[in-house]
């Protein structure tokens, strides 16, 4: 097994995968399947935020533009022509792709500060314009009515039970393909380019070009994440594409583990099993997560799959 | 889209007066803000993401001063302290911690603070917002320049504010103190190497930069609602300014506050309904053509 | 460490078990918990906390009563912080997992669009709107739902109410030229081309000389007020609420705004007008809740209550959600059952008895929203009861309008 890293890879997938689909029929628990539905989304976005920051060295403010215009693009979508769930899906990744080249092409230019801050100044111009453009995004209220037709492939998803069944799958395979992407020469190259860039333009890479691809493949799957979080509220809404979701995303990156690929998972779930356990038992849900957020940063001082790493020693990526 | 309306504006005096003037106090007001933000950057290499925090806190505290003390002028300088005090203790206990981190891990203990205290303050003042008032000495009628309405609380907001800008010109450039800052902010081993005690300056810049975020808070607070979060807005703005001035830059800060109150107040009649959009657009276009910012310096 | 399962992955597999102890669902005790969801944070948060307030009277007079069915009621309150995405998950957990029977959602509008899809999804939850005053959410066949209805005032009854008003007004007064401010977001642009709309009816010789749009929270309203003093409107219409308001009030002052235009709001609460430091004498305002409005026994009384009890004065939101609390009564009481089709068809059409009805009662219509709650216009006065003159709106006119508003919009 040790020999075949990418057969390693797809094993715990497809483990996972049966573990995930097998807990609901032992145990029905409606509150842990919108948890597994909503952590499907929130896993896909801050993965592919990490593909950026962990991987790469660059740092998105402005990741959350893509999670946003996917839930948008999606939501119209099937709202507004009679594109089956499936295709509708597939369109929404695709156009939130060359939105992601095309911004891409415009900011990777730009050294990392700057990076950062023109990222962030494209999403909130994007969020500008989602809350101006009334007429065909519903503005600040969203899109409201639902989402119709939502069957694909024999999942009646209205159903809580496929719902869950269908995101744990996407989330899973897209997961995968990130591992696939991350673990690939390529992924080799961008975590050259985050150590050492000089170096690694002397051997031939094209630094701006190798960002790009990266920047692109990261905004897709935030595009899917997107899709998912889309079909959790049936329809789309502002606070998807504002900036303080880039911000759960960088939380989530930084509180899992910036070095782990499943860093970013583990962060989105303390992140939401937080915000669900604390808002039962108080209003000041933001006392009780600065605290916690205080005291990983200042205590384990890195997320908590480096602090593993680190104190457990063991095989070397 | 209103673009005759920003024209016909644009040739009558009395228009341009009084959307000048109110470009300018909100453009003095952002400048005291991004001043503190664009200090702290530029001599520790923080970006202080809890800086609404303080102007919040400024305002809340001299909201209190005034109605304990009835005096404005206590109220705003119990704001300005109370702040410069935060901020010293905010970098003793946890900005040193993360000196020379990546960034992100920076932001994370910034916001971790935000979070607390918007519930702090939820939990001491109410969530519900709070009016300061007007204090009795500003209840006066405005003045009329060039047909124009000047009302002389703003009058005197932004002399204060374009004191401070002088203050902070002169002293920087010219003092001792300045002279050692500026160094600290270009090489600070070589500066600590010296002999300068840096860990007492780089409080000391820290207490600048929170007091003058709170300074603001607290003169704004007679015209402005406060309640909890109220800092989040203000950060954005002042963030921008920073960036499009160029980080680390007072200068900068300066003329790119002046430049959005300006486009606000002349924005607020041409594009009445795109105008945070319109600042938006502004940004990118200076990240684009001059990423360092306006006065910023290539690192 | 060799091996396939290491000791990093084990550690992670007993975290997640650890964080999975709070889905494990809960045993059904015999109280009869109600969901209630609202915005307990931020610059509005009294919406939240009044709607709070008078839901905590209505639970301790209800418990007193017997409760539901026999049982004890108990609210859950939880805060979505107005975020329709929060606010969805909230609702599904009130149900799913806390065992709520019966929802009041008091949001504000963008997330209760977001509540009715999910009460629209599980389908066997009855739920009352109680603050969202956005017409779409019942009057639209595609946005109602068959188990949600709306104990709320509504913009478009409020535009007419407010257009017939101000028209007249204007004609008395001469005020031709007008000016808008409002908040740059859905309701504020609906509601403004609502209540323009309906005026020009009224008064088609009115002028909107210019309009101004600041945005929802804006900490700095000056460019927007020389904007509008410079225009020279005769009169100013500006639907902003709560901080905002005050904000607005506060650096209009310095700029005497105020004498320069008759000014004309919808938007004024009590605690709004009390925490307003210097609020102008004569603003033309509509009656969200006025303890002298309507006049009677019933009404003070209420008011009184609410005012012993919490130190402060009851709002428009407070009466709504103490209205939804008799209506449920009153449904139960009718069906003997919490099912919510049972429900759902004994509160359609239902009218009950109530102090803040325009006759003493207020109307549940069958398209799921009230209607005959107490509208009224008078003017602004710096001291107690804030609002005088008040005089109240037709009821039939604005029915007749609000059909063909309707049909305006393919409604019916």
């Amino acid at each position: 097994m040790r020999e075949y890293p990418a057969l390693r890879d797809v094993a715990i997938a497809a483990i996972a995968l049966v573990v995930i689909l097998a807990i609901p029929l032992l145990h029905h628990s409606p509150a842990f399947e919108d948890f597994v539905i909503r952590l499907s989304a929130m896993a896909l976005f801050a993965t592919s935020l990490n593909l950026l920051v962990g991987n790469t060295g660059m740092v998105s403010f402005g990741h959350g533009m893509f999670y946003g215009l996917g839930a948008y693009a999606f939501a119209l979508m099937m709202q507004m022509t009679g594109l089956s769930l499936p295709v509708a899906a597939v369109l929404a990744v695709l156009i939130t792709t060359i939105a992601a080249l095309g911004v891409g092409a415009i900011c990777v230019r730009l050294g990392t500060d700057y990076f950062a801050f023109i990222t962030l100044a494209m999403q909130m111009l994007l969020y500008s314009i989602i809350i101006s453009w009334q007429t065909f995004t519903g503005g600040d209220q969203g899109l409201r009515g639902g989402i119709p037709r939502r069957e694909i492939f024999g999942f009646e998803l209205a159903s809580q039970l496929h719902l869950y069944q269908f995101c744990a799958i996407v989330a899973v395979l897209g997961l995968l393909a990130l591992r696939h992407v991350s673990a690939s020469p390529f992924g080799q190259t961008l975590r050259m380019i985050r150590d050492n860039e000089n170096r690694a333009s002397f051997t031939g890479v094209v630094l701006w070009r190798a960002r790009l691809w990266a920047f692109t493949i990261a905004g897709a799957f935030a595009g899917l994440g997107g899709v998912l979080a889309a079909l959790f509220v049936s329809g789309a809404y502002p606070e998807l594409a504002d900036w303080p979701n880039s911000g759960q995303a960088i939380f989530a990156v930084m509180l899992g583990g910036i070095n782990s690929f499943l860093g970013p998972v583990l962060g989105a779930m303390i992140l939401l099993a937080l915000n669900d356990v604390v808002t039962r038992f108080t209003e000041y849900q933001g006392l009780v997560l600065g605290i916690v957020i205080l005291a990983f940063a200042l205590g384990l001082r890195r997320g908590v799959l480096d602090f593993l790493k680190f104190a457990w020693p063991g095989r070397s990526r | 889209m209103d673009l005759d309306a920003l024209g016909a504006c644009l040739t009558i005096p009395a228009c341009v007066v009084n959307q000048t003037t109110s470009g300018l106090i909100v453009g003095m007001l952002l400048f005291l803000v991004a001043a503190g933000l664009t200090l702290i950057f530029g001599v520790l290499k923080i970006v202080n993401f809890a800086h609404g925090t303080f102007y919040m806190l400024g305002g809340y505290v001299a909201y209190t001063a005034l109605g304990a003390t009835n005096s404005y002028t206590v109220a705003v300088l119990s704001g300005t302290l109370a702040m410069a005090v935060f901020g010293v203790l905010f970098e003793r206990v946890l900005i040193s911690r993360v000196y020379g981190s990546n960034v992100l891990m920076q932001l994370l203990i910034c916001y971790a603070v935000v979070l607390i205290f918007d519930d702090l303050v939820k939990i001491v003042w109410g969530p519900e917002f709070h009016a300061m008032g007007m204090p009795a000495a500003f209840q006066v009628p405005p003045l009329f320049i060039a047909g124009g309405v000047v009302p002389p609380f703003y009058a005197v907001l932004i002399g204060i504010a374009a004191l401070i800008a002088i203050a902070l010109g002169v002293g920087l450039s010219m003092t001792r103190f300045g002279k050692t800052v500026r160094a600290a902010a270009i090489n600070p081993q070589m500066v600590s190497a010296l002999g300068v005690n840096t860990t007492l300056l780089f409080a000391i810049v820290f207490a600048i930069g929170g007091g003058l975020a709170g300074l603001a808070g607290a003169l704004a607070a007679p015209v402005r609602s406060l309640s909890p979060g109220m800092g989040f807005s203000i950060l954005i703005e002042s963030f921008i300014v920073t960036v499009i001035g160029g980080m680390g830059s007072i200068a900068g800060a300066l003329v790119s506050a002046l430049l959005i109150g300006m486009v606000r107040g002349f924005g607020t009649i041409g594009f009445p309904k795109f105008t945070d959009g319109l600042i938006y657009i502004v940004m990118i276009a200076i990240l684009l053509l001059r990423p360092q910012g306006l006065f910023g310096r290539r690192s | 460490m060799t091996g396939f399962i290491t000791r990093r992955t084990m550690l992670a597999g007993g975290t997640a078990s650890l964080l999975a102890a709070p889905w494990v669902a809960r045993a059904q005790a015999n109280t009869l918990h109600i969901g209630m969801q609202s915005i307990f944070s931020g610059p509005i948060a009294l919406l939240g906390t009044s709607s709070r307030n008078a839901l905590m009277i209505e639970q301790e007079r209800i418990n007193a009563a017997g409760g539901f069915l026999g049982r004890q009621i108990e609210f859950v309150f939880r805060d979505s912080k107005g975020q329709p995405q929060e606010a969805a998950r909230i609702t599904r957990e009130l149900v799913n997992s806390t065992g709520c029977e019966l929802l009041i959602d008091a949001e504000a509008s963008s997330a209760s669009f977001a509540v009715q899809e999910v009460v629209r999804d599980l389908g066997n939850i009855a739920c009352i709107h109680t603050n969202s005053e956005t017409s779409s959410l019942t009057a639209d066949p595609k946005i109602r739902a068959p188990t949600a209805f709306r104990v709320a005032r509504q913009g478009v009854h409020d535009a007419v109410a407010g257009s017939i008003h101000l028209a007249e007004y204007a004609n008395a007064k001469k005020l031709d030229k007008w000016a808008t401010c409002s908040p740059d977001y859905a309701y504020g642009r609906d509601t403004t081309a609502q209540y323009l709309q309906f005026f020009k009816q009224f008064k088609p010789d009115v002028e909107i000389v210019t309009d101004a749009w600041p945005k929802l929270g804006q900490p700095d309203f000056t460019e927007v007020i020389t904007k509008l003093i410079q225009a020279k409107p005769q009169a100013l219409f500006t639907l902003l609420y709560a901080g905002d308001l005050s904000a607005f009030v506060n650096q209009g002052n310095i700029y005497a705004l105020f004498s320069q235009m008759t000014v004309a709001t919808p938007n004024v609460d009590y605690p709004v007008l009390a925490a307003i430091k210097n609020l102008p004498a004569g603003i033309q305002s509509a009656t969200r809740y006025l303890e002298t409005f309507p006049d009677t026994p019933a009404n003070k009384e209420w008011g009184q209550a609410y005012l012993k009890k919490w130190n402060e004065r009851p709002t428009n939101w407070a009466w709504q959600n103490s209205v939804a609390m008799h209506f449920y009564e009153e449904a139960i009481k009718k069906t003997n059952s919490l099912d919510a089709k049972a429900l759902a068809a004994a509160l359609s059409g239902m009218k009950i008895d109530s102090p803040f009805g325009a006759d003493g009662t207020i109307t549940m219509r069958d398209d799921h929203t009230t209607i005959g709650y107490a509208i009224g216009w008078g003017q602004t006065t710096p001291k107690e009861p804030f609002i005088i003159d008040v005089k109240p709106a037709d009821w039939g006119k604005i029915l007749e309008l609000e059909t063909e508003w309707k049909k305006q919009k393919n409604y019916i």
